[in-house]
């Protein structure tokens, strides 16, 4: 082989422009474009959350501790360490306004801060008050929403526990807000030593205390995490620093983009079909070029070179088009989007996503063309003398399938290792590649069917839908890439509608049926038995669970460090709920172990959830460390049970034998089951006999969800409809491929009489044959990941949602009848005389 | 003599080239009549593929008139045209022209049902058995050799049992002994269905088979030759 000769007939063939390569060109831009897009976006997100990571956090570093204020001790070491320091108090409670002898009710979280808040940033606030004077003697801010939902205007007063505030002013921006995590209510804002008459604080209330710490310029937060590791890891103290100050957005936008990522690949692959389709015919179309080539004395691993190298050229204009859009279109909109985010983001160009983004377009595009390219070998001289193009193999040489496989292989393990979440990647490349083995088999199929149907008697007179039937089952035509291209994207549409609306099905019409009305936090020991008393003489309440809970952090298992065994498993990242009980709750079913006698007074036992069991690694005879309070527990694992979470009701991951617990001060919890009607009246009574406590309406918490759900839904629709773009691309680049057979067929048609009309019902029959049956496979596909997604992934049930399935059938179907249609307008004008000689 | 089935009166043909307008023909007139085999020979360019096309109503004329079966076609629309030909005439060409995703066996029946013939699958298959390719009815074009693929293409255009058969170079494209068996495949169905054929050819040997030979040279009739009576 000589390289400088291929490189020589590469440069002189790419002389013919670009002419045929515009579908090829913009499939690979287009994919490319929205990968960089996305990735752009992440990092510029993720820059921002860096560079205000304390400003997010509230502070250098940050530790929390929960149920408790921090001993003299460990308030000395912070001090001692920082150069200032900021107490913040952070609890759910409910604001009550009592207009007109009418009580009403909102759920806040409240954030009660110290004089030294907020360390880093201002907080805004309307009318523009400073924040000491807003917040002074009994003085708060809340966020609108609240104010609006309660009637509230700066100067009114309203209740918060058995204490009255006034509020000051609405809270239009705290700086730390994006750190703090998903809340269920609208923030409350107040100073520390104003909580006091409230009773809010009161032993066992479920509240954090964040120590922020300002730290001396040129500290190694490393070398102070690690410390505070060493002095108070066993007291249930919990570590964050600036380093990653929101950490809760960065794993979101982390997860979302790497998601979206994945969706952008699926179009990609939906434009590799179309690269592949370019290519295939490009390289049909230099059939002679590559005869007499061969006749001259040229190997076919030199016209190889030679056309993988003008391929290159042009995948790498393609790959530069979508680079510079997907670095573009972010700077662009980067102005539109950033005051609508709730984080910072520094929109620039950044070279890491741009660089991901290259890599997933050269292996795309050398996936999918060293197949077509692999022809060029098997192009006989013989070809000038004789069509041979028909006899050219299916599959080209081993050592190109290998080199395919191979190359898919190296893209999947790319997408898992850039991506950051390998499983979901795997999970990703998996559907897609099932996709895309259902899209062949449906189109040989397809093929099939209408080739018998064809045939078949029933058809004999129906002249256009047995012309459409041959052309979809005959030999050559665009069957294999449309049902290919546009089925994949129909799919990705699909599977998300399914699963979007299975979620949100399961969110919002199957939950409310099961969960409770109310979910209650903060009822004293004192106040449960009239609490109880309320309740069960009341005829719309149906059932009512409670369990005494306290919180706490499992520090070690097997006396190694807790993080160390079960690394970011949720159940040791946090502070969890721990209840006890004597014996085992009604309808608990215990799947391993004992449950410990009714008097049970030995040493300390624990009952663990076995989902979760199982998923850290804990067997029956396991030690667990459990700090409570600042109290380390240490409990041996005597037995496994069911724990269902979806229900919204009590469900704790730990529970011990009441010996083991005693004395520590606690609350109790309580889920109520009631008629609607006689949810407002319950609130109303328990709220006013127990101002501590918390009543949280399960139905808002579900709506604010669905919200969140719905936001995420069409964030993901927005990345899949460049899929479905690309999937039309490809569509529209083979019925554009195919307007020159359309063109010869229209005029033999003619010459045998066929009528205008009849050509058209044909062109518009085959086209809409080929778009319905995309559309089926791809509902077809769509349920299967949906169902997928719904059992493995989410654990719920799946049902079929027939809208939008039938929605992307006919939108598949109208498709490639409007692509169809706007390349029939040539065939159906040509002169026959002048096409059937063009060819002669 | 019987009426012209056929009748050309100063027809001109003009196309659009790249240089400007090209005169293809100029000021034909010429009758054909009913069962006459009419050969159209001349040098390359000199209008006889493009004259038969005009007899097909597969090329609009500039000006003239050209009347088939005393319809004016000069003065039919596409659609009527397509009608016309259906009805009447059977067109075979140099480079077969099969629609590639079809079989011979539907090749063959397609004008036959677009004609609204009921049997039009039988009739197909009777008219591949007359061509001999009764066992590649199912077969695609692709997967014919040269000279299968123009039976399938006269079995096409007899099929209808046309009053016209229009054949350009229908030999053009075959060997020797593929194209005197096409010649005599197709001589044998103007003969067994009484149709007038005019052929376009190059080979003497063929337009010696003609009733009829019309020399053409610059998009004229330059000699007609008359080599035995019509009748």
């Amino acid at each position: 082989m000589s390289l400088p000769v291929a490189a020589r007939i590469a440069r002189r063939e790419l002389r013919g422009g670009l002419r045929g390569f515009y579908v090829f060109l913009a499939c690979l831009a287009l994919g490319v474009a929205a990968i960089a897009a996305v990735g752009s976006v992440r990092e510029s997100i993720e820059s921002g959350l860096t560079r205000e990571g304390a400003v997010l956090l509230g502070g250098d570093a940050e530790m929390t501790l929960t149920y408790r204020f921090a001993s003299d001790e460990e308030r000395a070491w912070m001090e001692g360490v920082s150069d200032a320091l900021s107490e913040v108090v952070d609890f759910r409670s409910m604001v009550a306004v009592v207009r007109d002898g009418e009580t009403e009710r909102g759920l806040t979280q409240v954030k009660a801060v110290d004089d030294a808040y907020p360390l880093y940033g201002a907080v805004a606030l309307d009318p523009p008050l400073p924040l000491d004077q807003a917040i002074a003697g009994n003085g708060a801010v809340m966020e609108r929403v609240l104010a609006d939902r309660l009637g509230l205007k700066p100067g009114d007063s309203f209740r918060l526990g058995t204490a009255d505030y006034t509020l000051s002013a609405v809270l239009a921006r705290e700086p730390d807000g994006a750190g703090d995590g998903f809340g269920l209510g609208p923030r409350l804002i107040l100073r520390t030593a104003a909580l006091e008459p409230s009773g809010l604080l009161a032993p066992g209330t479920l509240y954090e205390v964040k120590y922020r710490l300002k730290l001396p310029p040129g500290h190694d937060i490393a070398a102070l995490e690690r410390e505070a590791g060493t002095r108070f890891a066993d007291r249930g103290m919990r570590w964050r620093d600036a380093r990653n100050g929101a950490p809760g957005m960065t794993r979101f936008v982390d997860r979302m983009a790497s998601f979206l990522v994945l969706v952008g690949l699926a179009g990609l692959a939906v434009g590799g079909v179309g690269v592949s389709a370019a290519v295939r015919s490009y390289i049909d179309g230099k059939t002679e070029v590559i005869a007499t080539l061969k006749t001259l004395g040229a190997e076919g691993c030199t016209i190889l070179a030679a056309y993988l190298m003008q391929i290159g050229v042009l995948a790498g204009l393609g790959i530069g088009l979508g680079l510079v859009l997907g670095a573009v279109l972010p700077l662009a909109a980067g102005p539109l989007i950033e005051p609508r985010l709730p984080v910072p983001a520094d929109f620039t160009v950044h070279a890491r996503p741009l660089a991901e983004a290259a890599v997933y377009g050269v292996l795309t595009a050398l996936l999918f063309t060293l197949w077509p390219l692999a022809r060029t070998e098997e192009v006989r001289a013989a070809a000038l003398f004789r069509d041979a193009s028909g006899r050219v193999r299916a599959w080209p040489r081993p050592r190109y399938v290998a080199a395919t496989t191979g190359l898919a292989l190296l893209l999947i393990g790319v997408a898992a290792a850039f991506s950051g979440v390998p499983k979901l990647a795997l999970w990703a490349a998996a559907g897609i590649l099932g996709a895309l083995g259902l899209l062949v088999l449906a189109a040989a199929a397809l093929r099939l069917i209408a080739r018998r149907a064809a045939r078949a008697r029933a058809l004999r007179g129906r002249t256009a839908l047995r012309l459409a039937m041959g052309a979809v089952g005959g030999p050559g035509g665009e069957t294999q890439s449309v049902v290919l291209s546009l089925g994949l994207g129909l799919s990705i549409l699909a599977a998300i509608g399914q699963i979007d609306w299975n979620l949100r099905s399961a969110i919002q019409q199957d939950l409310p049926d099961r969960a409770p009305s109310y979910f209650v936090v903060d009822i004293q020991p004192g106040q449960l038995d009239g609490f109880l008393q309320r309740l069960n003489r009341d005829p719309g309440v149906s059932r009512v669970e409670t369990a005494p809970m306290m919180r706490g952090v499992i520090t070690r298992i097997n006396g190694r460090p807790a993080r160390e065994v079960a690394g970011d498993h949720w159940v040791v990242t946090g502070d969890r709920g721990v209840t006890y009980a004597a014996e085992p709750p009604e309808n608990t079913v215990v799947t391993d172990g004992l449950w410990w006698p009714s008097d049970y007074d030995g040493p300390p036992q624990i009952s663990f959830a076995r989902e979760e069991a199982e998923e850290i690694g804990l067997k029956l005879g396991d030690e667990i460390t459990v700090n409570i309070l600042g109290r380390d527990i240490t409990a041996t694992v005597t037995s496994f049970r069911e724990v269902d979470f979806s229900t919204a009701g009590i469900g704790f991951v730990m529970t011990m034998d009441p010996a083991a617990v005693q004395g520590a001060p606690h609350t109790h919890i309580a889920t109520i089951y009631a008629d609607p009607s006689a949810e407002a009246a319950i609130l109303r009574d328990l709220a006013s006999a127990y101002p501590n406590i918390t009543a949280i309406r399960v139905k808002d918490a579900i709506d604010r969800v669905a919200e969140v759900l719905a936001g995420l839904a069409a964030a993901i629709a927005y990345g899949a409809s460049a899929t479905l773009v690309t999937g039309v691309i490809v569509l529209i680049g083979a019925a554009a491929a195919g307007q020159r057979t359309r063109i010869f067929e229209a005029a033999v048609l003619k010459t045998v009489g066929a009528v205008r009309g009849q050509i058209l019902a044909y062109f518009a029959l085959r086209s809409a044959m080929l778009g319905a049956a995309a559309g089926a496979v791809a509902i077809l596909a769509g349920g299967i990941a949906g169902w997928a997604v719904m059992r493995f992934v989410m654990e719920g049930s799946y049902r079929f949602e027939p809208v939008s399935a039938l929605a992307i059938v006919l939108g598949g179907a109208l498709a490639t009848l409007i692509a169809g249609l706007v390349f029939a307008w040539r065939p159906l004008a040509a002169r026959p005389a002048r096409v059937l000689r063009a060819r002669e | 003599m019987a009426d012209p089935i056929l009748s050309l009166s100063d027809v001109t043909l003009t196309l659009d080239g790249n240089a400007g307008p090209v005169e293809i023909l100029h000021g034909i007139s010429l009758d054909v009549t009913p069962g006459e085999t009419l050969g159209l020979v001349g040098p390359s360019g000199s209008g006889k593929s493009s004259l038969l096309m005009l007899m097909g109503g597969l090329e609009r004329a500039t000006s003239g008139r050209v009347l088939a079966l005393d319809r004016d076609l000069t003065a039919m629309n596409e659609d009527q045209l397509a009608r016309f030909r259906r009805e009447h005439m059977g067109v075979v060409f140099q480079s077969f022209h099969l629609i590639p995703t079809m079989t011979a066996l539907e090749n063959v029946a397609t004008p036959l049902e677009l004609a609204g013939h009921r049997d039009a699958f039988e009739r197909a298959a009777d008219e591949l058995r007359t061509v001999g390719l009764g066992a590649r009815m199912d077969h695609y074009p692709s997967q014919m050799s040269g000279g299968e693929q123009q039976r399938v293409a006269l079995a096409r255009a007899a099929a209808p049992r046309p009053h016209l058969l229009l054949a350009d170079e229908p030999t053009g494209n075959l060997d020797g002994a593929n194209g005197a068996a096409i010649m005599d495949l197709l001589f044998g169905l103007r003969d067994r269905h009484g149709a007038t054929l005019v052929l376009v050819t190059h080979a003497p040997d063929l337009a010696a088979r003609c009733d009829r030979v019309i020399e053409l040279a610059d998009g004229r009739i330059a000699g007609q030759t008359a080599r035995r009576a019509a009748e």
